[in-house]
């Protein structure tokens, strides 16, 4: 593509403003978490005496490995359960086409759009009835429902584009609907399975409201759940404040930058589906 | 995505022809499978989602403290929501933030998507929208505490407005009555802008570059180009960045308990928030479950006739 | 409410018939395989409601055995559960002390910030694991639903009853649901006390060389303020901490009228209104202040902690706060900030103030009450535990009579407080806060009210009047 020498400069100035604006709320929590704990600092100032002990001091009191251990098992207790059920799901009502499926997938469908607060009160009580609130039972297994809709959706429109062709050799050779699930279309899904696996695992991490209502110890919370009760505790100490943010944000950062490619495509398609 | 919907007809007519010829005995059997296959996520939606939306409606029919009896109190809790002011506006609040976070990040999406298209390839390119995209993948509760910093009185924008002569107009955004809610509309706003231009972005590439040839040969300018090409052929891709930034918008939770708190006064109070503070501080089950009912029922009512205009004329 | 369907018990017909199976499945695998659950769950405990007949006289008395035996920690390790008040040192000195002296308790503490901690209270208690002992901002709604523990019998253990009748008052709550008297169901941790703090060097500069003795002098402090530049009053405004222009407001109150109806008000006497002819006045004096900005600009913005930090670096000559504060502001800015009783509106008129317990209760379902009640009373009565009260806590310990208030240091803000205290208590003007009357009286009424009001969206008459709507609401049946 031919494009005018002006319009590239004009371009790409409009979007180095654009990633500036993208960026400035970060330095900004950089730049205060350098400075000295308890002092008053401005917006964003040069860290003439850089206070790297606070990211320390924030690492202690965040309780930083007992709050990433929690997460990951929160995750872990999420995600492979989601992703294995809502595929069997997806796979009934996409492949199989099972009578009553597309009545289900309605059903499911009824799930997409609700907003979490919508059923948070009952939700509590179903908890407290089960008898684990405050434990990270009360986050996994809501979230697992919750997450159903969509990953139901997501799985069924992988296998309802997989050829019949394939079941149906399969048959010819004797394989069970099992088989047929296990030895030939888990594998072929593998590309959807990891992309909603990223998704879960991004939502399971950041999620809130459900850590807030249902858990109270920040340490049996997710990061994002954490991160509210580190807020509301030190609200006092702006650098202490922000050191801690920004290290709790870090393992999410990291994992982004590594997988940078499979995340955007996993939200992208993620968002276009749903 | 593009071309699902040609190979779900064709695959449709597929399996009708299979169901016909297939010997019942193992549409039967293979029915049985199938349906074990789909009771486990069947229950956990069941009973984390169904049956608690099932219990919001009936809550919502209760005046109830959430621990003492409960009494039917039949649409009154409707009655409360539609026409107490404090709650219309609530509501009203969740829907001047659609502005900020739904209109700003497609309008501006559309802009960055069209720049990014033709002059940042390569490694600018690539960096531009790892970093355009970071906003996404934070917590919003993240994104909560760094504006909050932000906009504070001694943040980064007070300071930029008074290195550049403006010190007249800082003020504490976040605790004005005129500024807290488009401030909490521009948090919103950040977060999304990177997901609608890699959205809308992904959308261009799929567009033929032979219809933008064709019109330069015709001397459209990058205007017309815009309106005439990119417009319509994104309309699938807008059609979802404004479906996902409605919900964000009318669902919004996080950002606000923690930027705002839902002040000053009930400023920036959105539907969720007032949900989780008259569900579990004022303890009026009944009345939390009934905005909760109606903010469902806003949702889709926003939402479907999106997707409808949004999908209408590819079926 | 005869006739009242309990939405709970239909829940419970409701799981049990219909995805019953599924709900106690799910409660199998919960309690199969949870690791962190603490309370064993079972697959019957499917109620979503307490029934009424579990009342307080069964569940809230401590054991007889272990009053005979005088209530205690015992000698077993005991983990006591905590949930104090961010930006508040007392509890957390307290506590280490205490496991200091009785090494087999140690502490699991939880803090939030106040307005997160009312939200979150009546869930706390009512969940499955509720703290041991607890910062109640209000506790007459608690004690409706049977949250909290009755205290009598520990008060009759521990001869609390021979302590000054004022000092408990306001943590007894009547079968008629008024406050005031009636059985006890918290305990302060000290008797706080508000009024206004300031700044000496900046005061100076104003001209104040002796405290304000009539409201009319101390607005003339705040004009002088504001024409030499400086911050008149630093005050904190934002919805995470509540509504801190309530201070001021009431101070205001009880300068302009009397603190019996405000008592009345605050503990739900029948037919009390905070919408009276002196309240208004006193609304009206408060927006006056705001007008003419005497008041930090950001104050709907500022939260409490921060409005400290910055009174004690020099920002503001006046701050409306309670001697909690004493010893934070001694650090900040030593030998620099002064406190003095908020002058009554004539010349020799009566003082009053803010002077409440730092009110701390026991959840009904707490697992270690009884060492939590030992906790209270070791509070009010051990010698160390009195020292940390002054000291870090800048308030009168309260406690038996006999025992005398420990010294705070030479040149500390807390002598003057407590020196206040006297001033008080004998002009009777002891007030509850306005802001503990109902359960979210602060978070639904008098915050996002004074809001407005400082955003020029509310008029002193409108505030009392939607403050007093709010009240009944809250109050009906």
């Amino acid at each position: 593509m031919i494009v005018a020498r002006r319009e590239v400069l004009t371009g790409r100035l409009v979007l180095l403003v654009i990633v500036a604006i993208t960026v400035l709320p970060f330095l900004s929590l950089l730049s205060a978490a350098l400075q000295p704990s308890n002092s008053d600092p401005l917006g964003i100032q040069w860290p003439s005496d850089p206070q790297w002990s606070n990211f320390v001091d924030a690492f202690n009191v965040a309780q930083m490995p007992a709050l990433l251990w929690s997460s990951i098992l929160i995750v872990v207790g999420v995600v492979p359960i989601a992703v294995v059920i809502s595929t069997m799901a997806g796979f009934a009502i996409g492949h199989l086409r099972i009578i009553g499926g597309r009545f289900i997938f309605l059903l499911f469908l009824l799930g997409l759009t609700l907003p979490f607060e919508g059923i948070i009160t009952p939700l509590y009580y179903l908890v407290r009835d089960l008898g684990i609130l405050n434990t990270k039972w009360a986050i996994i297994l809501p979230l697992i429902g919750l997450y159903m809709p969509f990953a139901v959706f997501w799985m069924r429109a992988h296998f309802i584009n997989m050829p019949t062709e394939l079941s149906e050799a399969a048959r010819v050779d004797g394989a069970s609907t099992l088989d047929l699930f296990w030895r030939i279309h888990l594998p072929l899904a593998r590309p959807a399975l990891s992309a909603l696996a990223i998704l879960l695992s991004v939502w399971t991490w950041n999620q809130f409201l459900l850590a807030l209502v249902l858990v109270d110890d920040p340490l049996q919370r997710t990061m994002a759940g954490a991160l509210g009760a580190y807020q509301g505790h030190y609200a006092t100490n702006i650098p202490l404040l922000c050191a801690g943010s920004l290290l709790i944000l870090t393992p999410t950062l990291i994992i982004f930058l590594v997988f940078q490619r499979q995340f955007i495509s996993a939200l992208l398609q993620g968002s276009l589906k749903g | 995505m593009d071309d699902s919907s040609l190979l779900q007809s064709s695959h449709r007519t597929n399996v009708a022809t299979e169901l016909r010829t297939r010997p019942s005995r193992r549409v039967r059997s293979s029915n049985v499978v199938g349906w074990l296959f789909v009771v486990p996520a069947l229950v956990m939606y069941a009973a984390f989602v169904l049956l608690p939306l099932v219990l919001t409606v009936q809550y919502s029919l209760y005046h109830w403290d959430g621990i003492g009896p409960s009494q039917w109190v039949g649409l009154k809790n409707y009655v409360t929501v539609l026409t107490d002011p404090d709650l219309l506006g609530v509501i009203l609040n969740a829907f001047k933030l659609i502005v900020f976070f739904t209109l700003l990040p497609v309008s501006l999406g559309l802009v960055v998507a069209s720049i990014m298209r033709r002059v940042a390839t390569g490694r600018f390119g690539t960096m531009a929208r790892t970093i355009l995209f970071l906003p996404q993948i934070i917590p919003l509760v993240a994104a909560g505490i760094a504006w909050k910093w932000v906009l504070s009185t001694s943040g980064v924008v007070n300071q930029i407005l008074s290195a550049i002569g403006l010190g007249g107009v800082t003020r504490a955004w976040l605790g004005d009555f005129d500024f807290a809610l488009p401030a909490v509309g521009i948090i919103g706003a950040w977060v999304l802008i990177g997901l609608c231009t890699i959205l809308l972005l992904t959308g261009m590439s799929k567009i033929d570059p032979a219809l933008y040839e064709s019109a330069r040969i015709d001397g459209a300018g990058a205007v017309r180009e815009f309106r005439s090409i990119t417009l319509p052929g994104l309309r699938q891709e807008i059609g979802v960045c404004i479906t996902v930034t409605v919900i964000a918008a009318l669902a919004s939770f996080d950002i606000v308990y923690v930027a705002t708190g839902g002040g000053p006064g009930l400023a920036t109070t959105v539907p969720g928030l007032d949900i989780y503070q008259l569900a579990f501080a004022g303890r009026e089950v009944g009345l939390a479950s009934a905005l909760a009912v109606v903010l469902f029922i806003l949702v889709l009512a926003c939402v479907l006739p999106i997707q409808r205009l949004a999908r209408g004329d590819e079926t | 409410m005869i006739k009242a369907k309990a939405v709970g018990s239909s829940t419970r017909r409701r799981s049990v018939r219909g995805p019953g199976i599924l709900v106690a499945a799910l409660a199998i695998v919960a309690s199969a395989c949870a690791p962190g659950a603490s309370v064993a769950p079972s697959a019957t405990t499917v109620s979503s409601a307490p029934s009424s007949s579990s009342a307080p006289s069964t569940s809230s008395a401590p054991s007889a055995s272990a009053v005979a035996a005088g209530p205690s920690c015992g000698t077993a390790p005991v983990v006591l559960n905590g949930y104090f008040e961010t930006g508040f040192d007392l509890p957390f000195k307290l506590s280490a002390e205490f496991t200091k002296q009785f090494p087999n308790v140690t502490w699991n503490i939880s803090q939030d910030q106040f307005a997160n901690l009312m939200s979150s209270t009546p869930r706390l208690l009512a969940g499955d694991n509720p703290p041991d002992l607890i910062r109640l901002p209000t506790i007459v709604s608690l004690v409706k639903d049977n949250l909290l523990k009755n205290l009598d019998s520990y008060a009759t253990a521990f001869g609390w009853d021979k302590w000054p009748a004022s000092e408990l008052s306001q943590d007894r709550v009547a079968a008629d649901g008024t406050r005031g008297s009636g059985s006890l169901y918290a305990a302060g941790l000290n008797y706080s006390l508000t009024g206004v703090f300031y700044n000496k060097k900046e005061a100076a500069q104003i001209g104040m060389t002796q405290p304000p003795t009539t409201l009319a002098a101390f607005e003339d402090l705040l004009a002088k303020a504001k024409a030499a530049n400086l911050q008149p009053i630093m005050a904190w405004n934002a919805s995470a901490s509540g509504g801190g222009l309530a201070f001021p407001l009431q101070q205001l109150m009880a300068a302009l009228g009397s603190t019996q109806p405000i008592n009345d008000w605050i503990f739900q006497k029948a037919g009390a209104t905070i919408d009276t002819p002196t309240n208004l006045a006193a609304a009206q004096h408060l927006q006056q202040w705001i007008s003419a900005g005497y008041f930090n600009k950001d104050t709907n913005a500022t939260e409490y902690t921060d409005a400290n930090a910055r009174f004690g670096k020099g920002e503001g000559v006046f701050m409306f706060n309670g001697d909690w504060q004493d010893a934070a502001y001694d650090t900040a800015a030593p030998g620099n900030v002064g406190f003095f009783i908020f002058p009554s509106a004539t010349d020799g008129g009566p003082v009053a103030a803010m002077s409440a317990p730092l009110t701390y209760g026991i959840p009904a379902k707490a697992k270690n009450a009884d060492c939590a009640a030992f906790f209270l009373n070791w509070v009010a009565t051990n010698a160390a535990a009195r020292q940390v009260d002054v000291t870090v806590g800048g308030s009168n310990p309260g406690g038996p009579t006999d025992l005398t208030i420990p010294p705070a240091a030479a040149g500390s803000i807390i002598n003057d407080t407590l020196a206040a205290g006297g001033a008080v208590a004998k002009s009777n003007g002891a007030m509850d806060f306005i802001a503990n009357s109902t359960g979210t009286i602060f978070a639904k009424g008098w915050t996002p009210e004074l809001q407005k009001m400082v955003g020029g969206k509310e008029t002193p008459d409108g505030l009392l009047k939607a403050v007093q709507a709010e009240y009944l609401k809250e109050l009906a049946p």
